[in-house]
């Protein structure tokens, strides 16, 4: 029995696929806006003078990195909701699992980053009168933040990757779709391959976007 | 201008001043040498407080810098830094760096403080190089913009920290150029420094540090001609 591959298949799924993907979009860029916040908070706290905070941040950027982010989904839909006595709506769930999860990547990349700057700069800052924070604001963090943006592109990446597991708990995304189109017409290859395209278009669209901040960034060096 | 008492600086077990007792006066010109480890950079740092001290006191300009009552920004602008591998803020151009503290610490307007850095590059012989970015420049250069952005802030004192060993040897004397101007004008300098030729032109005292103590300081002329200590003895042999 040949293999009748069939484009029109493609084509057919595209609008529906759509409807998934707006919604990977959306929780990859909620996701991330929490990730961001949580993992800029936390590699600060990683690297400040106050023992307790570095430890509390110690603490949710290993136990995040040390679990699947499986379990971490499934616990915040399923396991959260039993000890809180509500539930909480997928979506949500998957927003925060993603913030969550991104978050604890993001704070080592935002302490590597800040480590990296040489001390000198903070002593320069320092020398010149500027305060503690003021030299943070001023000298360390324009130049932290550029020596960030391939791993923050790279961890984008990857969240954005991640959004397909929520899957497990219902969410409407860009893989849950394509599941459910091929629930109803069996093409397996087709429509695997369609939605494959459409995450290697958002991910090559994510490194083409660093690329060209990052080289814009080079030239005001 | 600046009194240094039994300053005593530990790192851990390390002790790396072992009770320094030193006193700078106005205008004055003091070159600190020794061999490394000896103790002068930090030294240098515990006048401005980048180390904190473990025991002893150092007053600048009357401020005891260790006083919990002392705002440490300000003594900061009071004793300009110069360190070994300049430190420009390599985001900024050479006119923003000299431009940042005047806005952010002096609170001037930004156009009042492009006047004054374009006058201070003037003075140290960058004023072509306001818009350059520090990659572009040479170490001297760089060296002469970081100089710049010290002065900036009006420092009753400048602290050099061996501001010409990161220089190809061509470029040491546009900055030594500069520094000699500074002594001219009536700057007090402390200088960390094994330029020979410079501590004999410029300084008014030179000191001689080993392990933690000052253990010879006397005019520049008898220091090179006629040092006292064997140690001192041994070290300029070398370097000469």
């Amino acid at each position: 029995m040949g293999f009748d591959f069939k484009s029109s298949v493609m084509w057919e799924s595209v609008p529906i696929l759509l409807i998934g993907l707006k919604w990977t979009i959306l929780i990859t860029i909620f996701g991330l806006a929490i990730g961001f916040v949580l993992g800029a908070g936390s590699g600060l706290l990683k690297i400040s003078r106050n023992a307790f905070l570095r430890k509390l941040a110690g603490v949710y950027i290993e136990s995040i990195r040390g679990t699947p982010i499986m379990v971490q989904v499934m616990f915040i839909y399923f396991g959260l909701p039993m000890a809180l006595g509500m539930r909480i709506n997928p979506m949500v769930a998957g927003i925060l699992a993603i913030g969550l999860n991104s978050g604890a990547y993001i704070a080592e990349i935002v302490r590597g980053s800040f480590q990296s700057i040489e001390p000198g700069q903070a002593e320069a800052g320092r020398s010149i009168g500027l305060s503690h924070f003021q030299t943070m604001y001023y000298i360390i963090w324009p130049q932290a933040l550029k020596r960030m943006i391939p791993s923050l592109g790279n961890q984008f990446i990857i969240s954005l990757k991640d959004t397909s597991i929520l899957v497990v708990v219902g969410v409407g995304e860009l893989t849950r779709t394509g599941q459910e189109i091929i629930a109803s017409n069996f093409r397996a290859f087709e429509v695997w391959i369609t939605v494959a395209l459409m995450y290697l278009v958002m991910t090559l669209s994510i490194a083409k976007l660093l690329n060209y901040i990052e080289n814009k960034m080079d030239i005001n060096k | 201008m600046i009194e240094i008492k039994d300053l005593i600086k530990n790192f851990g077990n390390l002790k790396v001043l072992k009770g320094i007792n030193l006193e700078i006066t106005q205008g004055e010109v003091t070159v600190i040498m020794g061999p490394s480890g000896s103790g002068k950079s930090t030294l240098l740092r515990c006048i401005n407080r980048l180390e904190d001290i473990t025991s002893g006191t150092v007053i600048v300009d009357g401020h005891d810098v260790m006083d919990k009552k002392t705002d440490i920004n300000f003594i900061r602008t009071e004793a300009g830094m110069v360190f070994q591998q300049f430190n420009l803020f390599p985001h900024k151009t050479a006119l923003e760096n000299v431009t940042l503290g005047l806005v952010k610490v002096r609170k001037k307007s930004t156009p009042e403080a492009n006047i004054l850095g374009k006058k201070l590059l003037e003075k140290v012989g960058l004023a072509d190089k306001a818009d350059t970015y520090p990659e572009h420049l040479s170490g001297g250069q760089k060296q002469r913009v970081a100089i710049a952005r010290s002065l900036a802030m009006r420092p009753k004192a400048m602290l050099f920290d061996e501001p010409t060993s990161a220089l190809d040897p061509e470029l040491v004397g546009e900055v030594l150029d500069v520094m000699k101007q500074l002594s001219c004008e009536g700057m007090t300098m402390v200088v960390v420094t094994h330029e020979m030729g410079f501590a004999k032109e410029v300084a008014d005292r030179v000191i001689f540090m080993d392990e933690g103590n000052i253990i010879e300081e006397n005019t520049p002329e008898k220091i090179f001609t006629n040092p006292q200590h064997d140690r001192t003895k041994a070290f300029l042999k070398n370097i000469l």
